[in-house]
């Protein structure tokens, strides 16, 4: 039975809803930027990429099978303008295992709104869908990314060494993970 | 990639690809339950140790990612054949490969297992030109902890229930080791005059 979320989601000041064709060019603002594109597995997107990109997002919106995603912009509410993106991959059926990722505008950080989206994904995903595990990963040098996945409560469970070949270079990875039992803990205790 | 040359000799072991043969002696430590209870393959029995006999009997070299070679460990001094090591070419990353082993427990505590795992990181290292070779083990089986450790291999992650083994949430660690860290090591030197088939 696929797991189709109600969609959007509404947060205190997001909107994590499906994408649609207008997204593109809020998608290129962010991703052609060095900078974001530094630490991620894809370099800087043209715009024909993003263009396919967002083109497959539209329907990456329920979970019927495993290595299945949804993929959610992230528009703030009260002027609709797409901040980032947010991603929940289900890895393993068998195990309940899933992965969140996340990519967002460097123009706007600093206001909490990843925080506040992931954490909103990391909920759908353990009640929404009842998975048993969430991890994500990072370059051990985005240092921005693994201390949002450390405010998210979660646990730095392996940093691999030259495990992977990005872009030609060997690079390293940490895993952060939290399960659903220290999620609700979480929430329980504020 | 290849075929290795094969066998591999250490100073008490011979390391050779497995046959029809040595199912008797597989079937010998497979059905322990010291060993049943961290194997992830069923083996438990006649039936399924033959099938996966004759599976291993045909890992005789690395053609593509999710190739293993494995490998039976006899003592040189009687033949006899004391358990088993592969090296299997990771299919997720380039360069990159498992180490894994079973040793009858008949013959633990003589650091035949570690001798054997050095053999096939040369193996790995040397021959196959690997960059990274990584093993994975129960976090609660301290045996083989310290072996990768005593090996040089490094603790690189510790999964906490990240998949169910055999009905129960598992605790699992990840040792590995890089091609540079492996050849600089002075074990390596003591041991490679051994490589010889």
């Amino acid at each position: 039975m696929p797991f189709a979320p109600n969609l959007p989601i509404e947060t205190e000041r997001l909107l994590l809803r499906p994408f649609t064709r207008g997204d593109v060019d809020a998608v290129f603002a962010y991703r052609q930027r060095e900078d974001v594109a530094r630490y991620l597995f894809d370099g800087p997107m043209s715009y024909e990429s993003c263009a396919e990109a967002v083109q497959a997002r539209i329907q990456q919106v329920s979970l019927a099978a495993e290595n299945d995603r949804v993929t959610l912009a992230v528009a703030r509410r009260d002027d609709a303008v797409l901040v980032g993106e947010i991603t929940l991959i289900w890895r393993n059926v068998a195990s309940q295992q899933g992965e969140v990722g996340y990519v967002f505008n460097p123009v706007f950080h600093g206001r909490g709104y990843a925080i506040e989206a992931t954490r909103a994904l990391v909920e759908l995903g353990f009640s929404g869908f009842g998975l048993h595990r969430i991890y994500a990963r990072c370059d051990p040098r985005n240092t921005a990314s693994f201390k949002l996945m450390e405010r998210l409560g979660m646990r730095r469970e392996a940093h691999f060494h030259e495990q992977t070949l990005v872009r030609g270079e060997w690079t390293d990875e940490y895993i952060y993970a939290v399960l659903a039992k220290d999620w609700r803990g979480q929430s329980a205790s504020g | 990639m290849t075929s290795p040359t094969l066998p591999i000799e250490t100073s008490r072991l011979r390391l050779r690809t497995f046959a029809p043969a040595d199912l008797d002696a597989l079937a010998a430590y497979y059905s322990l339950p010291e060993l049943q209870r961290y194997l992830d393959w069923k083996a438990r029995d006649r039936i399924e140790v033959k099938a996966a006999l004759d599976s291993m009997c045909k890992d005789v070299s690395l053609n593509r990612p999710g190739d293993t070679i494995s490998l039976a460990v006899e003592r040189k001094a009687d033949d006899v054949l004391m358990g088993q090591i592969s090296l299997r070419w990771h299919d997720a990353t380039a360069a990159q490969a498992e180490i894994r082993f079973a040793f009858n427990p008949a013959y633990r505590r003589q650091g035949y297992a570690a001798e054997a795992a050095r053999a096939a990181l040369d193996l790995g290292f040397n021959e196959f030109d690997f960059h990274r070779v990584f093993a994975r083990c129960d976090a609660r089986n301290s045996t083989s902890a310290r072996l990768l450790k005593g090996l040089g291999m490094r603790l690189e992650a510790h999964y906490r229930e990240h998949a169910l083994f055999q009905g129960e949430w598992d605790e699992e660690l990840h040792f590995a080791i890089l091609d540079r860290e492996w050849l600089r090591s002075p074990k390596v030197h003591e041991f490679s005059e051994h490589r010889v088939a």
